[in-house]
């Protein structure tokens, strides 16, 4: 076992056949004064149909772990199995979304919800009504030949997640996806998000170092920690609703969020992760 | 919940508070029409020959070192007659177009194919730096040497001048692009070429299109210094042959079409740049004064 073992770690696993497993993936960069390990022996699964978040304290490698999944970045070491099968990386097989929207500023949102659909060689006509079909159903119906820069923030991050969609990869990865949105476009991204996941089926591996939408979005939270970083700890997440809203009411919800907390030595409580208190 | 994020730029505007909304006075805003801007532009060129006729006429200045607006006339409306002034310009124009479009293409696709390669980016880069900060006006007697005196060495000229500002702006735009587009591109299993096709020529058309701008200046240059040095056509030539005679009139004629040449192709560009574009023209918010 690469990382302490709890009961936690063990219950999350027995949910459902593993998608994704990484075993042992090392990293190190490159630096003036020599490598700098970041990631050291990472383990953990992904289920089907998971929700998974990464949480941990920054620059703990949240986003190297990321790229490594998208088959961005090579590993030092370690393997990752898809569905039992030893794979590089995912590339072509996950969607990506990030803080930034990344949206292609010289197309219009259509031609942009399209990029996927093109490279994947689909008939443009088809593509087209494709498209639209999701344009419409995400409410961005008579948008289609609108740029980028004249939407707002909210309805270019949900452009994009129509593009992840329309791909329909494997793998959602979502780095930090709604951080740069205020509170109200964000719970109601977050529902359009869970309800998309919902309805057709994804895997969804969420990048974040917002404890708070960890929780509400996640079914398991995988803890990172220590430097280089290594699993700290698997938290399942089992709450009642799903909304982003009935989530964050149930009374379970705080005691999760506690917890998290305690685990990135993040002091919420008078007292009680006092002994954390020097290390953060 | 949808109403917050489908709130127009407009609107965002509208809300402004009205203290930063300074902007013009009544006046400024009632001129400010294209037919009241062009009426300004037009008296202040007047004003302008008016002033300079009449200090000739009143001994103020001499026409045989300035000239004079009536004689300039005299010149353009002669050589337009003859057909020697539709000539000229022609060469010119040829010459300075050719060296543009050649210099440009070639410099931008070697600019942007070092997007390709980091390590070949990298050796040339310290040859690029030196062969630019070489005046390329100094190659002139050189490029006449190996390409004549003919129409050729003045293309080759104005190559030379716009080349090495196409290959630099390209090169240099394609490493500004977004890094994370290309990484985007990439975990949708995108190879290379796809990259360089959907992000990397887009994502660089502007800047390039800006350069083509500079470009268009320089590849006049080229061809009216290679017409300096020698030549039978051409505006350069034309310029060069008057003012070796003392024929200031004849020396302004050519300055004035060179301008105008100059200013037609800048706007040929604009033009050119909406129809490539047009993400460009779109605005955020209705522009802000102060």
């Amino acid at each position: 076992m690469d990382h302490a073992p709890t009961p936690d770690s063990a219950a999350g696993r027995t949910d459902g056949p593993v998608q994704l497993a990484l075993r042992g993936i090392r990293k190190s960069f490159q630096a003036k004064a020599g490598p700098v390990p970041v990631l050291d022996g990472l383990s953990f699964d992904i289920l089907e149909r998971d929700f998974v978040s990464i949480i941990g304290p920054s620059g703990c490698g949240k986003t190297t772990v990321f790229n490594v999944i998208a088959g961005l970045l090579e590993p030092d070491a370690g393997t990752m199995l898809f569905r039992g099968q030893p794979v590089a990386g995912l590339r072509g097989r996950v969607g990506y979304m990030m803080q930034k929207d990344l949206l292609f500023p010289w197309r219009t949102v259509l031609q942009n919800v399209m990029l996927g659909l093109e490279m994947k060689g689909t008939d443009p006509r088809e593509a087209t009504d494709t498209a639209r079909h999701y344009l419409a159903q995400f409410g961005l119906g008579g948008f289609e030949n609108a740029y980028p820069k004249t939407l707002s923030g909210g309805m270019r991050q949900r452009a994009a997640l129509i593009r992840t969609l329309i791909m329909d990869p494997d793998i959602l990865l979502l780095d930090e996806p709604f951080s740069a949105l205020d509170y109200q476009t964000r719970l109601y991204l977050e529902g359009v998000l869970l309800d998309a996941v919902e309805r057709f089926g994804k895997t969804v591996v969420l990048v974040t170092h917002d404890i708070d939408e960890a929780v509400a979005l996640s079914k398991r939270v995988v803890v990172l920690g220590g430097r280089p970083s290594r699993v700290k700890n698997v938290h399942p997440i089992v709450l009642g609703d799903r909304s982003p809203i009935g989530a964050r009411s149930d009374p379970r919800f705080s005691d999760y969020f506690h917890t998290l907390c305690g685990e990135l030595d993040i002091q919420t409580r008078g007292g009680t992760a006092s002994s954390h208190a020097e290390a953060a | 919940m949808t109403t917050h994020a489908l709130k127009s730029a407009a609107q965002a505007e509208a809300e402004r508070p009205a203290a930063i909304r300074r902007g013009p006075g009544p006046l400024a805003r009632a001129v400010d029409t294209t037919l009241g801007r062009g009426l300004i532009q037009a008296i202040a060129v007047a004003v302008f020959f008016a002033a300079w006729e009449i200090a000739v006429d009143a001994g103020w200045l001499t026409e045989f070192l300035v000239g004079a607006p009536s004689g300039i006339w005299r010149v353009f409306r002669a050589s337009l007659m003859d057909g020697s002034l539709a000539v000229d310009t022609w060469y010119t124009l040829i010459e300075a177009i050719l060296g543009f479009v050649i210099g440009t293409i070639a410099g931008s696709l070697a600019g942007l194919g070092l997007w390709y390669s980091v390590l070949v980016a990298r050796v040339v880069e310290p040859f690029i730096v030196a062969i630019n900060s070489v005046p390329k006006i100094a190659l002139a007697p050189i490029v006449i040497l190996w390409f004549g005196t003919g129409f050729v060495s003045k293309v080759a000229l104005a190559v030379s001048l716009t080349a090495l500002v196409a290959l630099i702006a390209a090169y240099q735009a394609a490493r500004d692009a977004d890094p994370d587009l290309q990484a985007l591109m990439a975990s949708m299993g995108a190879s290379k070429n796809r990259i360089f096709r959907s992000v990397i020529v887009p994502s660089t058309l502007p800047a390039i299109i800006g350069m083509f701008r500079i470009n268009i200046g320089f590849a006049l240059v080229g061809a009216v210094v290679g017409e300096f040095i020698s030549s039978q056509r051409g505006l350069g030539h034309m310029i060069y042959n008057a003012s070796s005679l003392y024929d200031l009139n004849t020396v302004w004629v050519g300055l004035f079409v060179l301008m105008f040449v100059g200013f037609v192709l800048y706007h040929v560009i604009d033009v050119v740049e909406r129809r490539i574009l047009p993400w460009r023209q779109v605005s955020t918010a209705g522009g802000i004064q102060v």
